[in-house]
């Protein structure tokens, strides 16, 4: 056999070789197989493997150079062409398992369960960040008090109508001495006799009247009651505490106003009033046709409470207001019946799990 | 307060509608409740004469009554029998109006009626529905009877504050319209006939001059008792009061007028004409006009003859001496009393009449002389009586006129705004305050009027009403620091855990009673048994303050059950009272209770029910959010719980309440489902070590080695008491130790159990290799072999 002939049947060999894998790296059907198919294309004992083991015959360096870059063109190809094939049964196995894995989104998901704080809770909560946000402590006190605390000491007369029997309860055994407190007031002053001045105070309370339930009316009820007593406090600072506050629960566009009242613990006393959220002051039901809805008493601190605990009345004022939390709660969330608070039924309760605060 | 429209403009020229007074009198302090026109919803209803009345031949119920309306005879079918011959009714003819309803001809049992007879509510003049309102015999047949009645009017109603008793007579309520718009207050006069021929034919003895400062007596004679005429019976009738007689609605007219109670005694019941105020006498009784028979307290005030008390004074009259239809001469008084005596015995009886709402609050004590003076001059026109011109006036006390300094940038330091003296000594001027002035210092004269006006700050406030509270600036004050305290930070922090286990926050009563105690079963000597009781309870079953939460969680949990839940977990953290010697205690606790369905079963699976572990995993996890490391657990029987399924609570060694399942008794009693659980937990336990500022710990930076270690011990050897040892046996590298299997049967001994728990192994210093964890393993086992005799489950 020439050297002509012998390159011409290596590379005859070569070109089987590529033909002969390429069949087989198509024939295999699926991974099993192709793995099976790349040691018959390229392992030691396929046709390529073998006609390269001719080359070690050839001895004109160029022709071998030749063989050898055909050889490796051969191998190249099957590789890619394994790869490919690798490449398309990867992608079909994928595919088919992300239909295995598809689940059907719309199915419900797991609820944990979901509870709620109360809306008095909420409320009072969010009164009481109002004015921590204003410099405010937050204090608290008996709700069975002395009924010097509760009355006296607000300079409430003797024969005011609240003393009697008929509005306020009393506690058996202590003759007229203690009272379920009828407002939060008395905290105030156990706040002032506690500590000197500046005094910013909320404070959140349970409270109790003889009052004969109904939709707006409970013997026992939730009040918070604020005070401020500084150096140089004035009326003005009043309105402009309780105005942000009513504004802040109630809309922070509505037009506030004070109005002239009376309470025997501030003088001068007045009532807050918010335009209506509902018909913006032309009226409408939730506001009687008024236009202005009634948030809260206050009023400056009487001078006979500074004098009172001591305070000297010269050079410390103050102001004070209180408010029932069921009645703020009320009108920002449009119940009409306040006893709703009271019956814990949860489809109610459930109502208060989701929303924030804020107008 | 109800103040005619009308009336109100004889006193004080207004130049205003009503709603704009009613506005201006709001932002001044009167505040304007609503304003009622009687006349706009009547339309066509005459004065008519009653000539026949009639018994309707199918209905005993209704008569048949003849009226002359002065263009003939209508029959008109009525319901009411208050009707004689002669007297003027209202007729609404056919196709008058009366509010929303048309008044037509029509049948009634066979009989037709042309038109309808109406009632004082139905003309809106009263609350009357019982009977047919008979008109004053003075009007005119066939006048519209809103003009007849002056109902072609506004009333206005007004909430007059405690501390404004002058603004109960409409007299007060113009002088508040006089300083508001500028204008100047008419007061009507006075004149009593000069017919003093006779001699004081009354006496007065004040024995009390502390109970009445002030008694003014007036005797008129002569007088024929009879129905008022029509303009004085429409006053009342717009006002709220009922006409009652000439004599007596002379008196009601001028304590409308003036605000100032009258009282009128048929002087012929009044012994020797001899008045003596004094206190009853202990036993003494009393027949008051309303019927009752009241004994009367030594404290009481009364008003007396020599023999005997004629009525209690500034509260109400007695029945003995009252003006009747056969009164011909009549003792009129014009009293001023001690406001706070007139409250006692107002509140002791039990009695708030139109005259001791206005002494208690502080009648003016210049106001007698002028009061009886108008009435008896009413009297005289009306009953033609002869009046005596002799004035007794006994006036022991005189009241003081206060006089208060105030001091003008005063005012302005108070009110935050800059108001200049002179108009501060204009608006208290306009009210009646006398005003001398020097300077910046205003001396005011208090009038007799103004019990309310004491000091600085009370001109001060009627400054600021007056110039409107509009003009007050709106500004901040500094504050100080905002914030929660730490065990009120803890509170809310606690609230919020327990509401994102999934419980729903409640608020129940804090009024209870025993009732509630022996539903839950507790013995007598139970410490909750123990309640602060109140003197004066509503209902029996609120007359006690609660000392368990239980009972009105567990009153909502049924509510709930009863009405649409499968299951309901509830929590409230509230008071309850403990009696002590002095005031009460009052510390906050936590209540809870868990029945029923904890989640639903769905398409993932089967639903949880709550039960005594899922409401133990929920405490565990708020005292975790409390910064409680060690909770204890021990076994606890008693109602109202479950006598195996309970546990005590310890925090921090001490008893902080209990949770366990309710004993099925309980369960029953509150209709509840059998199983459920409750806790009650005093919270001052909690807060015992209040939550501090996290400080965050440093994290290993090494590999952990994970052990399973199951042992077999005793069956009374609680689960918590292994795993403590195991904590302890395994420090410091166990940090980690969780119970994940609880075995008991064929593969471990009779009488013991199977324990598996899950273990982390770290080091701070370095990774574990298996040598070092075989070493911790090796160490717990030993321990708990030696505790317990625990053996290793192969
Ligand atoms: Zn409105």
């Amino acid at each position: 056999m020439t050297t002509g002939e012998r390159l011409d049947d290596i590379e005859a060999a070569l070109e089987g070789a590529r033909s002969e894998g390429l069949r087989i790296i198509e024939a295999a059907a699926d991974l099993g197989s192709l793995a099976e198919a790349r040691t018959r294309a390229l392992g030691r004992k396929a046709p390529l493997a073998r006609a390269r083991s001719g080359l070690g015959g050839i001895t004109d360096p160029t022709d071998r150079k030749k063989l050898g870059q055909l050889a490796n063109a051969v191998g190249d190809e099957l590789e890619a062409a394994l790869t490919s094939k690798r490449g398309g049964f990867e992608r079909a196995e994928l595919d088919a398992r992300w239909e295995r894995e598809r689940v059907d989104v719309t199915l419900p998901g797991d609820a944990p369960p979901v509870g709620s704080l109360h809306p008095l809770t909420k409320t009072a909560w969010e009164i009481v960040d109002i004015f921590i946000g204003l410099g405010y402590r937050v204090a608290e006190g008996p709700e069975i008090e002395l009924a010097k605390y509760n009355f006296e000491a607000l300079n409430f007369p003797e024969h005011h109508p609240s003393l009697s029997p008929q509005e306020t309860f009393y506690i058996e055994g202590h003759g007229d001495e203690v009272v379920l407190r009828t407002h939060t007031s008395p905290v105030q002053i156990r706040v002032m006799e506690s500590q000197a001045p500046p005094v910013y105070v909320v404070i959140p309370g349970r409270t109790y009247r003889r009052d004969v339930m109904d939709a707006t009316h409970l013997s026992a009820f939730f009040q918070l009651e604020g005070l401020a007593v500084d150096e140089g406090i004035t009326m003005g600072d009043l309105k402009g505490s309780l105005g942000t506050f009513a504004r802040e629960i109630f809309g922070r566009d509505l037009d506030v106003r004070l109005r002239p009242h009376y309470f025997p613990f501030t003088e001068p006393s007045a009532e807050l009033d918010v335009q209506c959220f509902v018909c913006r002051g032309s009226g409408c039901r939730v506001c009687k046709g008024e236009g202005w809805i009634e948030v809260l008493g206050c009023g400056m601190v009487h001078p006979f409470l500074l004098e009172w605990v001591g305070y000297d009345a010269a050079r410390y004022s103050g102001f004070a207001f209180g408010m029932g939390v069921e009645r703020i709660a009320a009108l920002a969330h449009g119940v009409t019946d306040i006893r709703s608070f009271y019956d814990n039924d949860v489809r109610f309760l459930a109502q208060f799990a989701t929303g924030g605060g804020g107008p | 307060m109800r103040v005619s429209f009308k009336w109100l403009k004889e006193l004080v020229p207004v130049d205003v509608a009503p709603e704009k007074l009613g506005e201006m009198l709001s932002m001044s302090g009167t505040k304007l409740e609503s304003i009622h026109r009687p006349g706009n919803s009547i339309g066509d209803v005459v004065v008519a004469e009653v000539l026949a009345v009639k018994d309707h031949p199918k209905a005993d119920n209704l008569t048949l009554v003849e009226v002359d309306s002065g263009d003939g005879t209508r029959s008109v079918v009525c319901g009411a029998r208050n009707l004689a011959v002669g007297d003027r009714v209202p007729l609404a003819q056919v196709g008058a109006r009366l509010g929303e309803a048309t008044i037509a001809e029509r049948r009634i049992r066979g009989e037709v009626s042309q038109g309808m007879l109406c009632s004082g509510a139905e003309l809106g003049v009263s609350r009357d529905h019982s009977g047919i309102l008979v008109l004053p015999s003075d009007l005119a047949l066939g006048s519209d009877i809103v003009a007849a009645l002056g109902l072609d009017d506004a009333v206005l109603e007004f909430e007059i504050t405690p501390n404004r008793p002058d603004c109960m007579g409409i007299i007060g309520i113009a002088r508040e319209v006089a300083a508001l718009l500028g204008a100047k207050l008419r007061v009507p006069d006075a004149q009593v006939g000069e017919a003093d021929v006779m001699a004081a034919q009354v006496e007065v003895e004040i024995v009390d001059p502390a109970g009445c400062p002030r008694y003014v007596a007036r005797y008129i004679e002569g007088l024929a008792v009879a129905g008022s005429p029509a303009w004085l019976a429409a006053r009342l009738m717009t006002a709220g009061v009922r006409p009652i007689s000439n004599v007596v609605d002379a008196t009601n007219y001028v304590l409308l007028e003036t605000g100032h109670p009258l009282h009128a005694f048929d002087a012929a019941r009044v012994t020797d004409g001899h008045i003596v105020v004094r206190r009853a006498d202990q036993g003494e009784e009393l027949v008051t006009l309303d019927g009752s028979k009241r004994s009367l307290d030594p404290d009481d005030l009364v008003i007396a003859d020599p023999a005997r008390p004629l009525g209690m004074a500034g509260v109400m009259g007695g029945e003995d001496s009252e003006v009747s239809g056969d009164t011909t001469a009549v003792i009129l008084e014009a009293a001023y009393f001690d406001p706070p005596s007139i409250g006692r015995t107002s509140r002791r009886h039990v009695l708030r009449t139109e005259a001791s709402a206005r002494f208690e609050r502080g009648a003016d004590p210049d106001m007698p002389p002028y009061a009886a003076a108008r009435a008896l001059a009413l009297m005289a026109e009306l009953g033609g009586g002869r009046p005596s011109g002799a004035v007794v006036d006994a006036y022991p006390r005189p009241i003081e006129r206060p006089r208060v300094t105030l001091r003008a940038e005063r005012t302005s330091t108070l009110l935050g705004y800059e108001v200049d003296a002179a108009s501060q000594a204009r608006h208290l001027e306009s009210i009646g305050v006398g005003v001398e002035r020097a300077g910046a210092r205003l001396e005011a004269g208090i009038p007799s009027w103004r019990p309310d006006l004491r000091i600085e700050e009370d001109l001060i406030e009627e400054v600021a009403r007056l110039a409107g509270f509009d003009r007050l600036p709106a500004t901040l004050p500094s504050g100080v620091n905002g914030g929660l305290e730490p065990a009120q930070a803890l509170e809310r922090h606690l609230r919020r855990t327990l509401s994102g286990t999934g419980m729903r926050e409640a608020w129940t009563s804090p009024l209870s009673s025993q009732r509630d105690l022996d539903a839950l079963g507790l013995g007598e000597d139970h410490p909750a048994r123990k309640m602060v009781v109140l003197a004066n309870p509503m209902l029996e079953d609120e007359s006690s303050m609660r000392t368990t939460l239980l009972p009105g969680l567990l009153r909502a949990a049924a509510h709930n059950l009863a009405h649409h839940t499968g299951g309901v977990a509830l929590f409230e953290m509230s008071r309850v009272y403990e009696p002590t010697g002095g005031l009460p205690r009052e510390p906050l606790t936590l209540g809870a209770v868990w029945s029923g369905t904890r989640t639903p079963q769905t398409w993932r699976g089967p639903g949880t029910k709550w039960d005594f572990f899922s409401a133990k995993g929920v405490l565990e996890a708020t005292f975790g959010a409390a910064g409680v490391e060690h909770a204890g657990w021990s076994p606890v029987s008693g109602m109202p719980l479950h006598p195996t399924r309970a546990a005590n609570v310890s925090v921090g060694g001490h008893t902080a309440g209990t949770l366990g399942e309710l004993h099925p008794d309980v369960c029953e009693r509150f209709d509840v489902a059998r199983g459920t659980v409750v806790a009650e937990l005093a919270l001052p336990a909690l807060f015992a070590s209040p939550l501090t500022r996290v400080k965050a710990a440093g994290l290993s930076r090494f590999p952990a080695v994970y052990i399973d270690l199951a042992v077999v011990v005793g069956e009374a050897i609680p689960a918590a008491t292994v795993t403590l040892a195991i904590q302890q046996a395994g420090a410091p590298e166990a940090t980690s130790v969780r119970l994940f299997d609880l075995y008991r049967g064929e593969q471990v001994t009779a009488g013991r159990k199977s324990l598996a728990y899950a273990l982390e192994l770290r080091s701070p210093e370095g990774t574990l290799t298996d040598d070092d964890a075989a070493r911790v393993r090796d160490r717990i086992v030993d321990a708990l072999s030696h505790e317990f005799g625990a053996e290793l489950r192969a």
